[in-house]
């Protein structure tokens, strides 16, 4: 699955960078975000719950790890998750150019899902990815506003 | 053998069980203290194993044990090898079959992993989520073209390839058959995998009786004997420790054969060391990937033709999806490849056919078994090379037909059975004929089509024709017995599914016997009651063990006759057997009811003459020479709405001929079925598998079966041309239905859409399939 596309957010890319890096902010982003720390520098773990069609609680451990970092204009993270109803990993790159006051942010998500999500979720796996990314993208925008003002 | 039962539709002896829900099905058996399992199952297509943690499992409350594959010591083995490859000149075979839980490596999503046993299956599935499995994810293969390329991710490493097996027949020389060609069509054509979506899932009770050191087994398989005896040697049991009882079955298709599934390797060994009954019952889910599927094959195949239509050649390569084992040999790919050549006189042949592996889960045989495809190619070459001939459809076929008179005719290639592929008998130009008459097709093309053209509507008319090699060997048995009662007890090996054997072997005993049919007391499907044979698949009940019983039958009857001919007074040969009773033909009050008669044939006094045996009983065998060939010709009528893709089906015929006729009920019920599933398998019926190997559709919300308003009442006719390869004349029935209908259903639709040039070379279709294959036909997409 690949879930990618552009958005406007608040703020230079320096100014917002270490907010995008910022568990309580990441958290936010990623509705469904029921905890999540971070454990090393670039490393996160967490879990986080969806509900997909006929599965309506899935629990999921989480695990991101940011790489290929090029401060403050794009970073790729490792996404692993796991739970009772399958799996989901796979990698999401993100670009921030700057945009006026703001920035411009480009995100491109190469997604695998698999087990009982991939298998009874399938046919609304796409229109719910695309409800929590925009929940999410509009969720990190009222953040940063919050935090930059 | 006509008679008053044999050949008449007598009402189904089962179904007053069946319908008062008195049938006692696996998930029926409840026995005290019995536990319940659960499997934790792969959610990887292809993954290392590097660990598994079961110790919070082991502590939950109500668990009894847990199991991985390190667990099982000795008795993990991988499954057998059910059916070895065939003796074919230059053939490769690579032999990889599945151990009961994963050791090192899944090959595919669904693969088990650990096996918890607990005193209910909700504790055992909750005891699933403690477990804690480091799967290393492997990139997966399921595209069967990609599989062979090199760099592929290999299913199996030992083989350095993802080739299972590797096969060419030939017949003629089909170089120079091409050379004189006026025409060859040459086509690439693809079938894709559904499931058997049986209406009861699989099934295992295992009770171990350590008082008696015997182990009873309830399970949903359509071979209990061969399961008995695989399961007496991998638990090293004797074979008569072990009783298998195979009870009412939802449906079987295919793979519930004896396939040595993980459960039911696993289920008896756990309830023997457990000491306590355990028992596993297959949800809807866990089908879509614990049991066999069927179906995935691409062909390149071409047909070389006369200016007259006469065949002159058929080339085929195709490959076969095996899944991520290969247990069940090469039964399903040679049943193509064998099927092909059909009803029609082809001269020269070269097929070659590449078995692939794939994370996938495993093939075997699905109602036709690899005949599907073989007919879908076949017709479609016919129906291409009638198109730039510019000859009638039915006219290609009826040019190329073997006739009636050229039996038995041989194809000079080997069958699944390992028997030369030599038809025994048919009238394929009369079932022609009588399914032309009865569809209309004359009428059809002539005004109905151009009418309802005129009104906007796209209707289509397909027509073509089958065989399906059927009741090959290698035995089956039957034991009859009269009771004193007057009641006749029949026993058979084979197990049943649903095909309405406790009525058509009732049948074939009522008429040898002279008794009522309701009187035969038929049991199947129980090693306890008789332990030889193999099994029901490649619709061969009726024809095998059906014979068994006539055999079984005529001793029982013999046995009768000389015992009533000096206690009635006359000689054997004036001697009539009817109405439950034995009496003189001359003098019908002198008599003896068959009751009186096993009474008197087990004396407590006296004694039984030598050479004789006591009891109006009899065991009897049959085992044809090699398989028959049943016929037929499936018409349809549909109407496309091109706008929607939307296709209504509008009526379908069957012409079929499966030799004498036992009960027209039930092959009718036979057909009929039959073709619903061929409809679900031509338009609904479709797994899809992403890249990684996962299945998207693993629920009934998104794979579609045709439903009984998709499904039309088959309107039916008969050829019969009695087999001479058993004493009943009967061919088998069970798989004809669902054979053609594929390719019918897409010569129908070339026909509605003709305008547009589309054509269909791959099934199943869906309406968004073939809305895309439309768009595609008319130029609005690429």
């Amino acid at each position: 699955m690949i879930v990618e596309g552009t958005y406007a957010l608040p703020g230079s890319p320096e100014a917002i960078w270490d907010l995008l890096m910022d568990p309580e902010v990441l958290a936010k982003a990623m509705p469904g975000t029921r905890r999540l720390d971070r454990v090393a520098p670039n490393r996160y773990e967490g879990t986080m719950g969806v509900g997909i069609g006929p599965i309506t609680a899935a629990e999921f451990d989480l695990v991101i790890e940011v790489t290929d970092i090029q401060r403050p204009l794009s970073y790729t993270m490792q996404i692993d998750s796991k739970g009772r109803f399958g799996f989901s990993r796979g990698t999401a790159r993100v670009e921030l150019t700057p945009d006026g006051a703001g920035s411009s942010m480009r995100y491109r998500a190469d997604l695998q899902v698999g087990g009982k999500i991939a298998g009874l979720g399938q046919r609304l796996l796409d229109s719910v990815s695309k409800m929590l990314l925009r929940q999410g993208l509009e969720a990190l925008h009222k953040e940063l506003t919050a935090r930059l003002t | 053998m006509t008679g008053r039962y044999f050949g008449e539709s007598v009402l189904r002896l089962e179904d007053a069980k069946l319908l008062t829900g008195r049938a006692r099905f696996v998930d029926d058996v409840s026995l005290p203290g019995m536990l319940h399992v659960a499997f934790l199952r792969s959610d990887e297509a292809h993954a290392r194993l590097n660990g598994i943690d079961v110790s919070a499992a082991r502590a939950r409350t109500g668990v009894v044990a847990v199991y991985t594959a390190d667990d099982l010591g000795d008795y993990w083995q991988p499954g057998p090898l059910l059916v070895p490859p065939p003796p074919i000149p230059g053939l490769v075979f690579n032999t990889a079959t599945q151990g009961p839980l994963a050791r090192d490596k899944v090959r595919c999503a669904g693969e088990p992993l650990a096996m918890v046993v607990a005193e209910s299956r909700y504790v055992a599935e909750d005891a699933l989520e403690d477990i804690v499995v480091d799967l290393e994810p492997l990139p997966a293969v399921t595209d069967l073209e990609q599989a062979l390329m090199d760099g592929a991710p290999l299913v199996h490493d030992q083989f350095g390839t993802n080739l299972a097996a590797w096969v060419h027949q030939t017949k003629g020389d089909y170089q120079a058959a091409r050379a004189k060609a006026h025409r060859v069509i040459t086509r690439r054509f693809a079938y894709d995998r559904g499931i058997a979506a049986a209406l009861e899932n699989r099934g295992i009770v295992a009770h171990w009786d350590s008082g008696a050191q015997e182990l009873a087994m309830w399970d949903t398989t359509q071979a209990p004997i061969p399961i008995r005896n695989g399961m007496a040697e991998f638990l090293g049991l004797r074979e008569s420790q072990v009783r298998v009882v195979a009870p009412f079955i939802g449906g079987g298709f295919g793979p519930k054969i004896m396939m040595f599934y993980p459960e039911e390797v696993l289920v008896p060994w756990a309830a023997m060391r457990l000491g306590r009954p355990v028992k596993w019952i297959e949800d809807r889910r866990e089908n879509f990937f614990a049991t066999t599927q069927e179906r995935g094959q691409i062909h390149h195949a071409e047909l070389a033709v006369a200016k007259d239509g006469t065949i002159l050649g058929v080339k085929d390569r195709f490959l076969h999806d095996t899944g991520a084992y290969d247990p069940y040999g090469l039964t399903v790919p040679i049943n193509s490849q064998c099927t092909l050549l059909g009803p029609y006189v082809v001269p020269a042949y070269d097929s070659e056919f590449t078995a692939v592996f794939t994370n996938k889960p495993i093939v075997t045989p699905v109602r036709g078994a690899g005949r599907q495809h073989g007919v879908f190619v076949m017709e479609r070459l016919l129906d291409f090379a009638a198109r730039e001939l510019g000859m009638d459809r039915v006219e290609i076929r009826r040019r190329n037909y073997i006739q009636p008179d050229q039996f038995p005719y041989d194809h000079e290639i080997l069958f699944q059975d390992f028997r030369p592929l030599v038809y025994d008998s048919g009238d394929y130009p009369a079932a022609l004929d009588k399914a032309v008459e009865l569809i209309g097709y004359r009428k059809f093309i002539k005004d109905e089509q151009p009418r309802l053209r005129r009104e906007g509507k796209h209707p289509g008319i397909g027509i073509v024709s089958y065989i399906e090699g059927t009741g090959i060997g290698p035995y089956e048995g039957a034991r009859v017995t009269v009771e004193p009662s007057g009641t006749v007890r029949l026993s058979t090996g084979v197990g049943t599914q649903g095909q309405g054997h406790f009525t058509t072997f009732a049948q074939i005993v009522a008429e040898v016997l002279g008794v009522e049919v309701g009187s035969v007391e038929v049991s199947t499907g129980d090693t306890r009651e008789f332990h030889w044979g193999t099994g029901t698949f490649a619709s061969r009940g009726a024809v095998v063990a059906g014979s068994a019983c006539h055999a079984a039958a005529m001793k029982v009857r013999e046995k009768i006759l000389a015992l009533a001919a000096p206690l009635v007074g006359v000689a054997e040969s004036d001697l009539v057997v009817a109405g439950g009773a034995v009496h003189s033909r001359g003098d019908p009050a002198k008599a003896i009811s068959l009751g009186d008669l096993a009474r008197k044939a087990n004396p407590l006094r006296g004694a039984v003459a030598p050479g004789t045996e006591p009891g109006l009983e009899a065991t009897a065998y049959f085992g044809p020479d090699r398989g028959n060939a049943a016929s037929g010709v499936h018409a349809v009528i549909v109407e496309v709405d091109q706008e929607t893709a939307a296709v209504e089906i509008k009526r379908y015929v069957v012409v079929h001929d499966c030799g004498t006729v036992i009960n027209p009920l039930v092959v009718e019920a036979q057909v009929q079925g039959g073709v619903a599933h061929g409809i679900g398998n031509a338009f609904y019926e479709q797994l899809h598998f992403d890249r990684n190997g996962q299945l998207l559709n693993a629920s009934f919300m998104d794979y579609l079966l045709p439903t009984a308003l998709d499904v039309p009442t088959v309107e039916m006719d008969h050829v019969v041309s009695p087999s001479p390869l058993n004493p009943l004349g009967t061919k088998g029935v069970g798989e004809a239905g669902a054979i053609p209908t594929g390719a019918a259903f897409a010569q129908a639709i070339d026909d509605a859409l003709a305008h547009t040039g589309i054509e269909i070379t791959e099934i199943p279709l869906s309406p968004g399939r073939l809305f895309e294959l439309i768009d595609h036909a008319t130029g609005k997409s690429t």
